[in-house]
């Protein structure tokens, strides 16, 4: 690991976050699934569309994306997220075998005698294209996923998801959101809703974000991986808060604390155990909408105002 | 050996709390060994009593490296990558979080100057626990290639299997159904899924089952949480019936389950009365018949 993150300079992270555009990228990341992330990501995107600030979110957790189960919305507007796999050209392959030797991938098989065959993953790299001399392999399409895009009242939903059996998520997470990039001059705000973990999809989602929300909960295993996540937004050179989701649950919220202010997170954002939460996530209607005096929607009300604030929105 | 892998789709749902609890169970009568296949945020150390005994490095991913001595600066690598991990500056600037370690730059860059190597990407941890071993994989920091990881995971676990005779290979997975998921069912015997009442939870479940079915494995389904919203859960054993998936039992709602995790220990070894602990109690027994059913 060394090798590679000795000569990951503020320049190269610069160049990887460099967009196109000045609106602003919140990303929602917490290294441990099923803490929240999600109900947080779309309770602050409707208070921040309610307050009139034109929201985009981005669903980016291609392998299970639940935004718009948690908005009541129906994914619309597909588009297909493909890649490039090879096409051999029987009459123009002359067998040299050198598409079988470029790919890292084995991916590639020449039977004995025979042309070679597309046997195992491909991930659309092209080095067997760029190295077949007779010019035999063209480009064809693979389907790996689609990205959809939903509007409801004032938000617009951007989904990205993985079809099941395929291996391509980050590719997925690209596409969403370079599509949601794409529109952001008709946005105030873009709201980034990563997966669990802390793996190449989260860093892929939250590549172009100018602030990362880290939610976590204060159990042994919301404490380990929210340390995983902070270091790795620390690498990534991601500033921004953490969000403490079931607060009361048996563990060690002292420690939560302790932990974001050794990476230079001092703000923390507290949100109990709330009935009204748990009723309103049932009903696939964000609580900030279904009961804005609830205790949980005041923490996202705030938070939403936080935002406004920062970018002056 | 009988490798069982416990997945989800949804993360947060209660697979490592469920592993730590029914590797207990099932060490009393077997030799069992866990493993824990979610390299970028494992957790199945901290659910248990465990003491770190060994670890090794994994060089299991591949990066491509620039010499700027020979670049002249043309950019053509920066038009072949196709995962855009190469920008372009004064000189081509490598994006090791974006880089597949492809080589197809390394192949088109006419003064030869990019080189492909392998990078250390994670480790894996043996941790000690009260009977039975944990062969764990931890992904590096900002490391790629979690699916490979996952890979040299199982193949350790499976090498410590034969060498102490194990009867079970219990598989903490991890959350979603991409490579590491893909990576973590490939050469299981069983697939243990475990969800709770919510239409999250069953939309995800639903995903990682399709993947699970891709593979020639027995399959079972555990409830967990399953009194927290009766709607979705009916709507669960409807599912699990309609695709002729085994229920292996339900777990309900019980404060024991998060006291233990917050005390380090699996709930059947904190709390062995809590109504959790009794329900985990029977789905050991379930799950070890349907997996010696299982050919």
């Amino acid at each position: 690991m060394t090798a590679m993150t000795a000569d990951l300079h503020s320049e190269v992270i610069k160049a990887f976050h460099r967009k196109e555009f000045t609106t602003p990228v919140v990303g929602i990341t917490g290294g441990k699934g099923g803490v929240g992330k999600t109900t947080v990501a779309v309770n602050i995107a409707c208070a921040l569309a309610d307050r009139g600030v034109r929201t985009a979110l981005v669903d980016a957790d291609v392998d299970g994306p639940n935004g718009a189960i948690l908005l009541s919305v129906e994914l619309a507007n597909p588009v297909a997220v493909d890649i490039t796999v090879p096409q051999i050209d029987e009459q123009r392959c002359n067998s040299c075998g050198d598409c079988v030797r470029a790919c890292r991938l084995n991916a590639l098989f020449m039977p004995r005698g025979k042309q070679p065959q597309l046997i195992g993953e491909c991930n659309g790299c092209e080095a067997c294209i760029l190295v077949c001399e007779p010019g035999a392999i063209s480009r064809g399409r693979k389907p790996v996923g689609m990205t959809y895009l939903s509007r409801i009242d004032g938000l617009s939903l951007y989904t990205g998801a993985l079809i099941p059996g395929f291996e391509e998520s980050s590719v997925v997470v690209q596409a969403v959101r370079e599509r949601a990039f794409g529109d952001a001059a008709q946005f105030d705000l873009i709201l980034i809703d990563t997966s669990p973990g802390a793996h190449c999809n989260v860093i892929n989602a939250l590549r172009g974000a100018d602030t990362v929300l880290a939610v976590t909960e204060p159990t042994p295993f919301g404490i380990h991986d929210l340390e995983l996540i902070l270091k790795l937004l620390d690498l990534l050179d991601l500033g921004g808060s953490v969000v403490l989701n079931r607060a009361d649950l048996p563990g060690d919220s002292r420690k939560v604390k302790t932990i974001a202010g050794q990476h230079g997170r001092g703000l923390i954002w507290e949100i109990g155990m709330d009935d009204l939460l748990a009723r309103s996530y049932a009903a696939g209607v964000p609580v900030v909408r279904e009961y804005p005096r609830a205790p949980s929607s005041k923490v996202f009300l705030q938070i939403a105002e936080n935002i406004a604030a920062a970018y002056g929105i | 050996m009988k490798e069982i892998v416990i997945i989800s789709g949804k993360g947060g749902v209660g697979k490592s709390a469920l592993t730590a609890a029914l590797g207990t169970l099932l060490a009393e009568k077997h030799l069992v060994l866990l493993a824990d296949t979610d390299v970028d945020a494992p957790n199945l150390h901290l659910a248990m009593d465990t003491r770190l005994t060994d670890f090794q490095e994994i060089a299991a991913s591949d990066k491509a490296f620039i010499d700027y001595e020979r670049c002249s600066g043309c950019m053509t690598c920066v038009e072949t990558c196709r995962f855009s991990a190469i920008m372009a500056a004064a000189q081509p600037v490598m994006m090791p979080y974006s880089c597949e370690g492809c080589g197809a730059c390394a192949l088109t860059c006419p003064e030869q100057a990019i080189e492909v190597r392998p990078v250390v990407n994670g480790r894996i941890n043996i941790f000690a626990t009260s009977g039975l071993p944990l062969v764990a994989g931890e992904l590096s920091i900002g490391g790629s290639s979690s699916g490979r990881l996952v890979d040299q995971v199982k193949r350790r676990a499976r090498q410590e299997g034969e060498h102490c005779q194990a009867a079970i290979l219990l598989v903490d997975g991890p959350p979603g159904i991409g490579c590491p998921v893909i990576a973590a069912l490939k050469g299981a015997d069983y697939a243990l899924l475990v969800t709770e009442p919510s239409t999250s939870a069953l939309h995800d479940l639903q995903r990682v089952a399709e993947v699970a079915g891709h593979f020639r494995m027995g399959m079972g389904l555990v409830i967990n949480k399953a009194d927290i919203h009766e709607k979705s859960r009916r709507t669960i054993l409807a599912y699990a019936e309609e695709h002729g998936m085994d229920l292996l039992g339900e777990i309900p709602y019980d404060i024991s389950v998060p006291k233990a995790i917050a005390s380090g220990q699996p709930v059947v070894a904190a709390y062995p009365d809590a109504v959790s602990s009794r329900q985990i109690s029977r789905i050991a027994a379930t799950l070890l018949d349907a997996v010696t059913a299982v050919t």
